[in-house]
């Protein structure tokens, strides 16, 4: 019995570190995903970051379109690796949320002028997936931002490439 | 506790700069990169001229909103009789009309105006030696992209003209290859004059 629970103490550290080994392929594997549809046609994400009319700057507008792909392939690649495991997912974190929020005010603004119903509503939102149903996209980024959430806020990952810069 | 926080957050930091970094020299070197100093969208509308709602506060459909941009670049316009009228006469088998493709590679070579040329404004370089000379020897060039709102056949037809093409031989078709499509008409895929049409 003592023994037991003793086995038991050691397994769930371990257990844990698989899940979070899981998750961290998961969310990483989509932002190199994402960022890798992105960055084989940068001028198509151009003109989907003007589309959000944020600003007519040229040098912003391009500096986003040049560095965002890739950026999101280093990230997630850290995820994969398992390195700067807590600052890559608070970092993504931070740039995940004001664009869920920029999706968002689009598709409503879709929906406006459309007249649909609000998850009717589909288009490209520059995401590096084509068009989506918005209700999709955002429970999808949902759920990319409670990962993140717990990645950045959990224990320090163990299954990792190099240990000391988990 | 703090300790942990502050180093996540210095974690973050060095992540973020790092990261940064390595993403304009990604794009520095990828092929397809960004020129960071290069206006991609040249044409700038005012919302009053060319916007949603007229001087008087009538909402304008998107013809009549491309229309007004158009007008405001210089630009003429073509619609799908006249294209196609174009698209038959013999000028254009003897070059005297051009078509000029306007969307990215792979939607070129899944099909398009057939004998059209190619000229993808974000990367201008890997096709401007051919379409070139042949815009500035036709009387007559016809840029397209999807249509509806794209504004990609404009931007082509920008940069043709501030590299020396006159301006009034030059103009848009706007309802582009979508409704070129829908009405059936000949649609070739590949490279340009391969022959193999749809």
């Amino acid at each position: 019995m003592t023994m037991n629970r003793a086995m038991q103490m050691r397994w769930r550290p371990h257990r844990r570190s698989w899940v979070l080994f899981w998750v961290r392929l998961l969310v990483g594997g989509f932002f190199i995903y994402s960022g890798a549809m992105k960055a084989i046609e940068p001028g198509e994400f151009l003109k989907m970051v003007r589309a959000y009319e944020l600003t007519e700057q040229s040098l912003v507008l391009n500096m986003v379109a040049a560095t965002l792909p890739w950026f999101e392939i280093f990230c997630g690649a850290l995820l994969v690796f398992g390195l700067g495991v807590r600052g890559t997912a608070l970092v993504l974190l931070l740039l995940m949320t004001p664009l869920t929020a920029l999706v968002l005010h689009r598709a409503l603004e879709l929906q406006e002028a459309g007249g649909l119903a609000f998850c009717a509503v589909r288009f490209d939102c520059g995401c590096g997936m084509g068009e989506v149903g918005i209700c999709r996209k955002l429970a999808e980024n949902g759920l990319l931002i409670v990962l993140g959430l717990w990645l950045a806020m959990g224990p320090r990952s163990q299954l990792t490439l190099w240990h000391r810069l988990a | 506790m703090k300790r942990d926080v502050d180093g996540i957050l210095y974690e973050a930091l060095v992540v973020a700069l790092v990261g940064f970094c390595a993403a304009l020299t990604a794009n520095h070197f990828s092929p397809k990169g960004i020129k960071l100093t290069r206006d991609y969208f040249p044409s700038r509308p005012s919302t009053d001229e060319a916007g949603a709602f007229d001087a008087a506060g009538v909402q304008r459909s998107l013809v009549e909103q491309i229309e007004a941009r158009l007008r405001l670049n210089n630009l003429g316009m073509v619609g799908l009789t006249e294209v196609e009228e174009l698209f038959r006469d013999p000028r254009h088998e003897a070059e005297q009309v051009i078509f000029v493709d306007a969307r990215s590679r792979r939607l070129y070579e899944e099909g398009h105006v057939p004998g059209a040329y190619h000229l993808d404004h974000f990367y201008p370089e890997e096709t401007l030696a051919e379409v070139l000379p042949a815009a500035m020897a036709a009387e007559s060039v016809v840029f397209y992209c999807n249509g509806g709102d794209c504004e990609d056949s404009e931007f082509s037809a920008i940069f043709l003209r501030e590299a020396g093409v006159p301006g009034d031989r030059m103009r848009v078709y706007v309802g582009g290859m979508s409704e070129w499509r829908e009405h059936g008409l000949p649609v070739e895929v590949g490279l340009r004059r391969s022959g193999m049409l749809e």
